[in-house]
This record gives C-alpha cells, sequence and structure tokens, in this order.
C-alpha cells in the first residue's frame, strides 16, 4: 500500500515555499487519488525556459517511495533529455539512481536543473540532441519559442500573431516555423513568408 | 605356481614392454595434470563459497559480509581482490565495492538507549529501538528497511542493496537484511539468501550452471583461466564448458553453433529435394532436373515429363514432347544458381560422413554389451589370462575417436568453404591445408576402422595365443588411433584455427584419457577451511560469532550431503576406462 501520510507530508511541505522554489505539487485535476498528481516547476532564469511554467504529470505506484515515481511533462518543451513528442524524462534518479529518502519535491527540484543543465549526450530526444549539439542558436531560439508558445499562461500573443499571418493566407505549418526562426517578431515573419 | 609364471616368461616379457611403452607415452608432455574441474552441487555451494570468503578475510579484517560484498564486486576471483588491494589500496578497494568502515562503536552504543530520532523515508519519529543503523552510520526506521529490502529482493538486486540514503554507496549488511525481512517474510528472506549463494555460479567466470535439461542441479568449476575445456558433470553430461553444448571438439564452437543450425534446416535440403527431384514414374527412384529443357530421363532409362511426372518417349522440342500435351511445357525457370546446388552437394558429402560416425556411435551400448559378453564367455573359461581391461579401453578409445572423426567433419566443411574462409588466404593455400588435413582425417578414419574391426572379432572362440594375437592388436591400435587424434587437434590448433581465426575460436585441448570427470566438492567445510577459520579466530577473535550469522538449513545441508556422497560411492563404479592400467604383469596371469 501506498504511503498515504507521507504524501501528505510531501505535499504541505513542498507547497510550503513554493513562491521561493518555483515548485509545486497538486492532485490531479480530474482525481482525488494520492496515485495521480500533478507538478509545477518555474523555468530557471538565464536559460531559454525562464518565464514559462512547466506541468508535470505524477503517477505513484503502490510502493512509492521504495519505487521511483513516474514523471512525464505534461508541458511541450523542448529540450535534449526530454522528448519532444511525449515529455518522456531521462533522468537517472527517476531510474535506478533513486532513493526512497528523495522526495517529490527533490525530484522536480532535479528536473529543474536538468532544465538549466541539458546533457545531449545522453539524449532522450535524438533530433533535439543533435541540433543542441551542431547548431545550438538555432537550439535556444527553438526552445524559447516552446517556451512561449505552450510554457506561458500569455501564450495568447503568439496565438493571436499566427492567427493574424493564417488569416493572410500562409498556412499555419510555415507560419509557425517562420515566427520560431525570427524569435515571434511579426513583421519579421511576414518579410520572410513572403520572400518564399 | 611359479612355474606357471616362468612357462609364460617369454610371453609376459613382450607385453609388459609394449605395455611399458603405452604408459610412457600416456605420461609424456602433453598429458594433461590431474582434474582442474570440480562439480558444486546445491550442498556443495555453500562450503565453495565459505572457502573463498575465507581466503579473503584471511588477508583483509573484514567481516564475512563485507568479503562477500568484495567478491561479488570482483566476480568471485579472490586474486583480482589481492591484486586491486595492493596496487590501489585498502581504501579504493573498499569504496569502490560499497563497504564502509566509518561505522564506530561508540555511536552504535550510544543508539541503544532510548532515543528518539525521526526517519527521513516515513517522516515519522521512532524510536531507536525501532531502527536500524548501517555500516556508514545511516539509521531508518525498521518499517521503512523492511519494506525496502523486499522491494529490491523481489525486483532481483539481493546482490547488492544500497543504502537508502542518496548519496551513499554501502550495501547494506546481509545480516541486517536477514534479521528484518526473516522476521516478517519468511519465504522472500529465503530467496535473498539463495541469490547471495547462487551468485558464486552467476556472478563467476569460473563456475558454470551443467546445461542438462531437466537440470541436474549441479554447477562446474574449471581451475584455470582456460575457457576453451570440455567437462563431465556429475550427472553425466559431457559439455563444452564455454558454449555449453555438448562437446564438440575439434570443431570450435562459433562453427559448431553453425553446423548445428545448418543441420536443423535440414528440412531445407528436404525442401530441395522436393523442389528439385521428381520420382520417376517406372522405379519411383528421384530424378534431379539437369538441363534447360522438361524432359528428364531416370537412370533406369523411363523418360518423363518434369512438369507432369507423366512417363513420355524420348523425342522432344524446346516446347513439346512428342505425344505428350499436358499443356505445361515451358521455358523453364531457372531456380536456385548452380553454385548454390553445388553448395548444398557439398554440405551433403560433408554431412554423410559426420552422420556416418554418430550412428557407430549409436550401437555405443549394444556394443559394449556385445564385448562384456565375450569378456565373460573367456573369463569362463579359465584362461590364464584375467585382465580383460585391454578389450574396454579399446573400445572407449574407438567410441572417443568416433566422435572426434565426426566432429572433425562440421570443422572442414566450414573451413574449407566460402562461407567463414573466403578471401583469408589463396585458393592454393586453402588446398594444401585441406590435403593435409584430410590426410590426417584418412589416417584416423582407416584406423578407426583397423580398431572397430578387431573389436568385433569373436575373440572369445579364438585359442589363447589368437587371444594374445588380438589383444596386441587392440593396443596397437589404440596407441596409434590416440597418436593420430593428437596429431589432428595440434594441426587444426596450429595450422588451421592459428592461421586462419587468429582471434576467433580456440578448441578445447585433446586429452587422451578422455574427457575429464568434474570431482566432487565436499559439502561440508573442507578441512582447509576449518583451519582457516581457527587460525583468524585465534588471531582477531572477532570471527567467531560468524557462525551463528550462517543460516540455519546450512547444517541440514551438510547433513544431507554427506549422506549423498555415501550413495555416490557406492553407487558410482565408474572409472575412465580410457586409461590402461598400469602396467602390474602378476595380474595379467592367475598364479
Ligand atoms: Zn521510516
Ligand atoms: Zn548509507
Ligand atoms: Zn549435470
Ligand atoms: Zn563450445
Ligand atoms: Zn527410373
Ligand atoms: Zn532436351
Ligand atoms: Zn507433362
Amino acid at each position: 500500500m501506498l504511503d498515504a501520510a507521507r504524501v501528505q507530508k510531501e505535499l504541505v511541505e513542498c507547497n510550503k515555499d513554493c513562491h521561493i522554489s518555483g515548485i509545486s505539487v497538486d492532485l490531479h485535476r480530474d482525481g482525488s487519488s494520492l496515485y495521480h498528481l500533478t507538478g509545477t516547476i518555474s523555468g530557471p532564469l538565464d536559460t531559454p525556459y525562464e518565464g514559462g511554467a512547466f506541468e508535470i504529470d505524477i503517477v505513484l505506484s503502490e510502493s512509492y517511495p521504495f519505487q521511483p515515481p513516474k514523471m512525464q511533462f505534461k508541458t511541450k518543451v523542448w529540450h535534449p533529455n526530454i522528448s519532444s513528442q511525449n515529455g518522456a524524462i531521462c533522468l537517472d534518479i527517476l531510474k535506478d539512481q533513486w532513493s526512497p529518502a528523495l522526495t517529490l519535491k527533490t525530484a522536480l527540484l532535479s528536473l529543474q536543473a536538468l532544465l538549466s543543465a541539458p546533457a545531449p549526450n545522453d539524449p532522450q530526444d535524438a533530433v533535439v540532441a543533435k541540433q543542441c549539439l551542431n547548431d545550438h542558436t538555432t537550439f535556444v531560439a527553438t526552445a524559447r519559442y516552446w517556451t512561449e508558445a505552450f510554457a506561458m499562461r500569455t501564450t495568447v500573443g503568439t496565438e493571436e500573431k499566427v492567427k493574424k499571418l493564417m488569416e493572410m493566407g500562409f498556412p499555419e505549418n510555415l507560419v509557425r516555423s517562420a515566427l520560431e526562426n525570427v524569435k515571434g517578431d511579426e513583421n519579421m515573419a511576414l518579410e520572410k513568408l513572403c520572400s518564399g | 605356481m611359479f612355474e606357471d609364471e616362468n612357462e609364460d616368461a617369454d610371453l609376459y616379457c613382450y607385453d609388459f614392454d609394449q605395455e611399458f611403452e603405452y604408459d610412457e607415452y600416456l605420461e609424456g608432455p602433453r598429458t594433461v595434470l590431474a582434474s582442474s574441474t570440480q562439480v558444486i552441487t546445491k550442498e556443495s555451494l555453500l562450503a565453495a563459497q565459505k572457502a573463498d570468503l575465507q581466503s579473503v578475510m584471511q588477508f583483509l579484517p573484514i567481516s564475512e559480509h563485507n568479503a562477500r560484498v568484495l567478491l561479488i564486486e570482483y566476480r568471485w576471483n579472490v586474486e583480482k581482490v589481492l591484486d586491486v588491494l595492493v596496487d590501489k589500496g585498502k581504501d579504493y578497494l573498499f569504496a569502490e565495492a560499497g563497504i564502509s568502515t566509518s561505522k564506530r562503536e561508540d555511536s552504535a552504543s550510544s543508539s541503544s538507549s532510548s532515543s528518539s530520532l525521526t526517519c527521513c523515508v516515513c517522516f515519522d519519529d521512532v524510536s531507536s529501538n525501532n531502527a536500524s543503523m548501517m555500516d556508514c552510520c545511516h539509521t531508518y526506521c525498521n518499517t521503512c528497511w523492511t519494506t525496502y529490502f523486499i522491494v529490491k529482493i523481489k525486483d532481483g538486486q539481493s546482490k547488492r542493496i544500497k543504502c537508502m540514503d542518496p548519496k551513499c554507496n554501502t550495501v547494506c549488511d546481509e545480516t541486517i537484511v536477514r534479521n528484518l525481512v526473516g522476521a516478517t517474510n519468511p519465504q522472500i528472506a529465503d530467496c535473498f539468501e539463495r541469490s547471495l549463494l547462487e551468485s558464486y555460479i552467476e556472478d563467476n567466470n569460473k563456475v558454470k550452471w551443467c546445461p542438462s535439461v531437466p537440470h541436474c542441479g549441479n554447477a562446474i568449476r574449471v581451475d584455470h583461466d582456460d575457457i576453451y575445456h570440455e567437462v563431465e558433470c556429475a550427472c553425466g553430461l559431457q559439455f563444452c564448458f564455454n558454449c555449453l553444448l555438448v562437446t564438440h571438439s575439434p570443431c570450435p564452437c562459433t562453427m559448431w553453433k553453425l553446423w548445428m543450425k545448418k543441420c536443423q534446416d535440414e528440412s531445407e535440403t528436404v525442401n530441395w529435394i522436393t523442389v528439385n527431384t521428381k520420382p520417376c514414374p517406372k522405379c519411383h527412384k528421384h530424378v534431379e532436373k539437369d538441363g534447360g529443357c522438361n524432359l528428364v530421363s531416370c537412370i533406369c532409362g523411363q523418360n518423363f515429363c518434369w512438369l507432369c511426372g507423366v512417363a513420355t518417349g524420348r523425342d522432344h522440342t524446346w516446347t513439346s514432347i512428342v505425344g505428350h500435351t499436358c499443356g505445361r511445357y515451358e521455358e523453364n525457370k531457372v531456380r536456385g544458381s548452380i553454385r548454390a546446388k553445388n553448395e548444398l552437394h557439398r554440405y551433403i558429402h560433408y554431412h554423410n560422413r559426420y552422420k556416418l560416425h554418430l550412428d557407430s556411435l549409436n550401437l555405443e551400448t549394444k556394443v559394449k554389451v556385445k564385448t562384456q559378453e565375450k569378456i565373460a564367455s573367456l573369463e569362463s573359461k579359465q584362461s590364464k589370462m584375467i585382465d580383460f581391461s585391454w578389450a574396454l579401453n579399446g573400445l572407449n578409445r574407438l567410441f572417443k575417436s568416433r566422435r572426434i572423426l565426426a566432429h572433425s567433419y562440421p570443422l572442414a566443411f566450414f573451413i574449407f568453404g566460402n562461407q567463414l574462409c573466403h578471401g583469408k588466404i589463396t585458393r592454393e593455400q586453402r588446398d594444401t591445408k585441406k590435403i593435409l588435413f584430410e590426410d590426417y582425417q584418412q589416417q584416423l578414419e582407416y584406423n578407426v576402422e583397423r580398431l572397430s574391426k578387431a573389436l568385433e572379432e569373436n575373440f572369445d572362440t579364438f585359442e589363447e595365443l589368437d587371444v594374445m594375437q588380438t589383444r596386441l592388436d587392440i593396443i596397437n591400435l589404440s596407441v596409434h588411433v590416440d597418436n593420430l587424434c593428437f596429431k589432428m587437434y595440434d594441426y587444426v590448433e596450429n595450422d588451421l584455427l592459428d592461421s586462419l581465426f587468429p582471434t576467433g575460436d580456440r578448441i578445447a585441448p585433446y586429452i587422451s584419457k578422455g574427457i575429464e570427470r568434474a570431482l566432487e566438492l565436499p559439502a561440508g567445510i573442507s578441512k582447509q577451511s576449518v583451519d582457516l577459520e581457527s587460525s583468524t579466530d585465534d588471531k582477531t577473535g572477532r570471527h567467531a560469532s560468524l557462525k551463528h550469522d550462517l543460516p540455519r538449513r546450512i547444517e541440514d545441508g551438510e547433513c544431507s550431503s554427506k549422506k549423498r556422497k555415501e550413495e555416490a560411492s557406492t553407487g558410482d563404479g565408474f572409472l575412465d576406462l580410457n586409461v590402461p592400467p598400469p602396467p602390474s604383469p602378476h595380474s595379467l596371469y592367475k598364479g
């Protein structure tokens, strides 16, 4: 059986200083089970993830904390150790390096640290990792664009730009990649789209 | 009595010389040492393991638990542990393996007072009586430890359960694991115990489970680094220590695996025959289609249509056979290249010879019984000769050599074929090697058949002098065949494998006496290790208590194994019959 007392204590402990740590854990929206939780981490400063709020799906097994929690990014994120497809995470403490003395908070802190320090040589997403190694500038731009597009509460800005450009008759995929290339500058994107 | 002996003096002296030479030849430089392999039974596994643990504890003042941690880390290689200790020092050795020596006596005693602490896993406050501290000084409550151990044991990680502290590499004390888990889940504690025991087999380069099916429960240990070795388990199975398949020298492991695969695919051959041959409508022999047109001729003289199999006349063109209208006579699609067909013929050639010797081997028991009957009949004749081991020795030599001959064909198939050896040497070089090898093979084959014939003779009906002659023939042929086998192995090892596959498999060495039967290890703690144990006790006085840590069933193991040993010694009369008896002229004749 899941150690409910411990999980309860963890939730209280973690949310006590969430305004400082930028990390919080809550029950999953559509349920009241302690097995299914949602974590939130804020993107670290001075990284392309700054300003983003990333949601993480957390599933606990019967033998938690003696087995690691299952964690997966719900928010799309462009990072070599996180799948750009499904948010799966490649992190040792969520696998064989897990210890029962670690907590959900320490695990989420590790994820935050992972955002600051990508490890492209041990990748989860090969495409991102390759870009991170070979074309770092593009990698940073893409990561930034994804943060703005998916992790910011005010993503309306980007979506409005997309909508506007699409109304001008450009297909959505071209609009998005153009915006991505110019870091969201609407005029430059239009110029780019017009020049073909 | 003495007169009798004098009468036979000539005969006896002559024989003695023969026997003597044979023996000296066996004791020659190529003879391999006494048994270097041991059987480890369920009962002796503990003793075997203990002996290694104790030799580590002899040069390092550590507990049995930590000795086991070290040996699991270094795959039960005591010398390796010693090497690392000498080269890199004790601290490095311990840190790498996950051994902590920071637990101090005072901290252990202070925790025995009933103070309370907060367990960092369940966040509960517990009294220190209900918490356990590992060697690294990390303490958690017993409930958390127990749950943690059970999760790890069920997960198959019994051999290396690390401390719960996230940054700590220390392996948990097996005594604590045993006690905590055993208190609530004895079955899981047993599982833990078994994993520790079996680590000696599974994490050990020198020990492997016997591959018998159903499994005999034994493992085999070799005392040297040579993995290309053929062994015999106590259950009677003879196998290759490297690939765990039934013995196959002088064919190397990889080639043998390819050969087994090929033999299994023989259904393919059957397919080929059905696709490429058709039964003659007259004599029903399988006729292979050779040319391009669809008229085939059987050696019985019958012609028939390839497409429908109906008998026809001989007159035909590309498009039709005179007087035949099956409507299917058309340009033949060439099925498979001629090369593929040649390859198959080549396989069939080698396989036939391989099979021939195997089939003869299958008669082994039958021939043995017959020879024993002949011996019994000679013995009943009140002959002066009382020792007939030459007949059984000859027989064993015959079977052994036949097996070698059989296995030499798969070797030749691959080593002189294109599949593995293409482009390694020139065609001429290969042909030269092939001629030489086939010469060894033919000589061996010829003499094996002679030996076989000599043994099949009804020497029990012979006059005494003729029996003596047969005996001499068999002894001489055995020596000769043995020598030829040795030469063949030598040629394979040095002239074929070394030059063609310098980095590939080697073959098990040729052992004239036959495949070594592994010796059963005593199940009790051997005398040597008992001595070791008592000496450690004398020196430090701290290991004595370790004996009490042993699980209870070890004592049971000792009892049952003693019983087992007795049974084995009465029930198993088999000795190596390939070894000629030592020259003991007095036993040859009745006095
Ligand atoms: Zn606890
Ligand atoms: Zn520790
Ligand atoms: Zn066996
Ligand atoms: Zn083998
Ligand atoms: Zn015919
Ligand atoms: Zn024709
Ligand atoms: Zn026809």
